[in-house]
């Protein structure tokens, strides 16, 4: 007899499975949620340091997290170590993985960009014929999402575009657009492309994490034990039910193995995380999907320009400044024929200055550039859907093991076509633009980042009505073992060009109320 | 440290009670047990200095040739300007040795190749040594090697124009983020948000 059976074991801590703590614990369910990380106590491991404190004067250790592009001297302890945490991919084919195990994960860090998907999403394969449509329809989603937003304070402009479907917004008012930021709109509206603003997740003290806004009140309930540090490498089937019975873990410090029991088991580990989980506990994967349809966005785009006027100083007040936010505007209209399928948002910035990189100059000429240039620049940048191919994929390399003696991941995933002439038409149409408004372009390129620098990895855990073609059904729930759940990005069917986090609060909110309903029919 | 200073901090420490010394001595596989801190409180903070305050960095990964061609396009890329203290008033070579001395071979070879590449050409063109090339000559063969780059993770394919964009890049940061250019912005009352941020500790390290 195990020391302890909890109602449910949730693995992972931040977004998706703080919701499911917050969710069960309140219609008194017991949770037991593993953590592999630490917790990070804000007061003691923070300090502020000028860079020449630092080792290496802020360029960071060479060589260490070379995978994590927003790494640098000041944050890299927050990151997983790729020393001890590897994963592998094939050099001609970079991924970057970038991960966090402190409690909270990654919620800890989000950027807080706030967005539903719209159906032109969820039914991708009827808009455009790219992809498959998910089991599910906005309509679905939108109560969920509705009650994230409430929770998470979600600030934003409604404007009733199917693309950009509106929520349960905090009310707020707008500053006028700055000059520039108003002749980029004018010049959208003139080609038929809707102007807005962030939709942004304001939280709690700047905060919008699963540690103040969802744990706190799932340990309120007395019903939700966490234990930290507690590395998760397999999970546990009956062999008489065919049900999931628990997990073994590893002590992060002492390596002791240990093993938790539990009624119902969710994974809300991160995609990759919790797709290495179930290949190397070799469960779940019945339909031979697992592991595939990894995908995330594009990010790296980008184009600046430089406005005459505001060049030397010279900006007169309300010329520069603010932002605007153009959410996809490209193949909404089966009639318009486009060199690529699916779409990116565009952020436009005013007011920035430019960069050293900008000028081929050096020393006082350098200065002088960097100075005339201060305060006159804008520029657009872009979050683009990628593909979803089967071919892109995980799969556990046998060969290399984390310091705690579990298989790693190998990644092996490729752009195609598709995102070249997505990222191409971008920086066309940000030059476009700017130079129609009269502004001298500074710099231009339609490069992006390697696959996973978005940190928006999704889709390895697919949703759908077919248990042939998918591993989750469309309450997240396992094909094969109804009593596993996994909430968190894995079951996306295509990510669209927004930030996931409120979809996957939404998913996660909806798929634990169902488990408490099943739960209380006796049918998990 | 002054010694007097440090007298002084000593003097303010309470003395550790008896009896609690006498109970951790019975007891010495305890973490604190016996002579040390183990219930110690308002232990004196000691002040340190940073070594840069107090000593110089051994250059000893370029050859004599290379870090003095490296110290001159150091003085010639980043000279001081406007007020601010340029690379070779904040040692910023020195610093790039050691940092390019802990980087991966990719690195390494960029920078070996790309010193010892200007080097000859300043043989070739002007018959004497980079570091004693004058102004004119200098500009002669950097200004070619000059590129915009849009795109930091797209840099030229020609290595020469790919080290120089690192070295100019490495050299404004390394000076930027030196002790001496904060001492100089502090004593100029100036605030330079730049370079300070909120630094994580490691957090529960194995």
């Amino acid at each position: 007899m195990p020391k302890k059976e909890y109602d449910v074991l949730i693995v992972g801590s931040g977004h998706s499975g703080g919701m499911a703590a917050s969710i069960l614990t309140k219609n008194g369910i017991s949770c037991l949620m593993l953590n592999a990380g630490p917790e990070a106590d804000y007061q003691r491991d923070r300090t502020t340091k000028a860079a020449h404190e630092l080792p290496y004067r802020g360029f960071n250790k060479p060589g260490r997290l070379s995978h994590v592009y927003q790494a640098n001297e000041f944050n890299a302890n927050q990151w997983v170590d790729e020393k001890e945490n590897p994963y592998t991919h094939d050099p001609a084919k970079p991924y970057n993985w970038v991960r966090v195990r402190l409690l909270g994960g990654r919620s800890l860090f989000w950027a807080r960009q706030s967005f539903r998907l719209s159906d032109y999403e969820f039914k991708a394969a009827e808009i455009d014929g790219g992809g498959d449509s998910w089991p599910i329809s906005l309509a679905d989603l939108a109560p969920f999402y509705s009650r994230v937003e409430g929770i998470f304070h979600v600030t934003g402009r409604k404007e009733g575009w199917p693309q950009f479907p509106d929520g349960n917004f905090i009310e707020q008012s707008y500053p006028s657009d700055s000059q520039t930021i108003a002749k980029v709109t004018d010049l959208c509206k003139a080609r038929g492309i809707g102007v807005s603003k962030m939709r942004s997740s304001q939280g709690e003290g700047g905060l919008a994490s699963s540690i103040n806004l969802l744990l706190p009140g799932a340990v309120d309930t007395g019903k939700l034990d966490i234990v930290s540090n507690a590395i998760v490498r397999e999970i546990t089937v009956d062999k008489k039910t065919g049900k999931a019975n628990g997990a073994f873990f590893i002590d992060r410090h002492s390596k002791r193995e240990m093993h938790a029991s539990a009624k119902v088991v969710i994974l809300a580990a991160g995609t990759l995380e919790t797709t290495r989980l179930l290949l190397n506990s070799g469960i779940a994967n019945s339909s031979g999907v697992l592991g595939h349809y990894l995908h995330d966005q594009i990010y790296g785009v980008s184009v600046v320009a430089s406005v005459p006027e505001a060049r030397d100083g010279k900006a007169k007040p309300g010329m520069m400044g603010g932002s605007a936010f153009i959410p996809r505007f490209r193949n909404l209209s089966k009639d318009k024929k486009s060199s690529f399928i699916k779409g990116y948002c565009a952020i436009i910035g005013s007011g920035g200055s430019a960069s050293p990189n900008h000028f081929p100059a050096y020393g006082e000429e350098l200065q002088a550039k960097l100075d005339s240039y201060q305060g006159s620049c804008v520029s657009g940048s872009i979050y683009g859907e990628r593909t979803v191919r089967f071919e892109n994929h995980v799969r556990i390399n046998k060969d290399v093991k984390d310091a705690w003696g579990i298989p790693a991941l190998h990644i092996d995933v490729k752009d195609t076509p598709n995102e070249f002439a997505m990222a191409k038409d971008a920086a066309d149409t940000f030059e476009e633009l700017f130079k129609e408004a009269g502004w001298d372009i500074l710099s231009k390129t339609d490069k992006f980042y390697p696959p996973g620098y978005s940190i928006h990895e999704v889709g390895t855990a697919r949703m759908g009505d077919n248990p042939k073609s998918s591993v989750l059904n469309k309450w997240c729930q396992s094909h094969d073992i109804k009593n596993l759940f996994v909430v968190d990005g894995s079951s996306f069917v295509t990510c669209g060009w927004q930030n996931p986090t409120m979809t996957i609060l939404a998913l996660s909110m909806r798929a634990s109320e169902y488990l408490v309903e099943e739960m209380r029919k006796g049918n998990v | 440290m002054k010694r007097r200073r440090f007298l002084q901090a000593l003097s303010t420490a309470p003395a550790v009670p008896a009896l609690v010394q006498e109970a951790n001595a019975q007891q010495p596989g305890r973490a604190g047990g016996g002579r040390g801190t183990g219930a110690a409180t308002d232990i004196p903070h000691i002040p340190v200095a940073a070594p840069d305050d107090a000593a110089d960095t051994v250059a000893k990964f370029f050859t004599p040739a290379q870090f003095a061609t490296l110290r001159k396009l150091a003085g010639i890329l980043v000279p001081p300007v406007k007020g601010n203290l340029g690379a070779l008033d904040t040692d910023a070579p020195e610093f790039l040795d050691f940092l390019v001395a802990s980087s991966p071979a990719d690195t390494q070879t960029l920078y070996r190749s790309g010193l010892d590449g200007l080097a000859a050409t300043a043989r070739r063109q002007f018959s004497k040594a980079f570091a004693d090339l004058d102004a004119k000559q200098a500009d002669q063969i950097l200004k070619p090697l000059l590129v915009q780059v849009p795109w930091v993770y797209d840099l030229p394919k020609d290595p020469m124009k790919h080290f120089l964009y690192q070295v100019h890049s490495d050299l404004r940061t390394a000076t930027r983020n030196s002790p001496e250019a904060a001492k100089a912005v502090a004593a100029s009352g100036r605030r330079s948000l730049s370079t300070t941020g909120l630094y994580w500790n490691p957090i529960d390290p194995v």
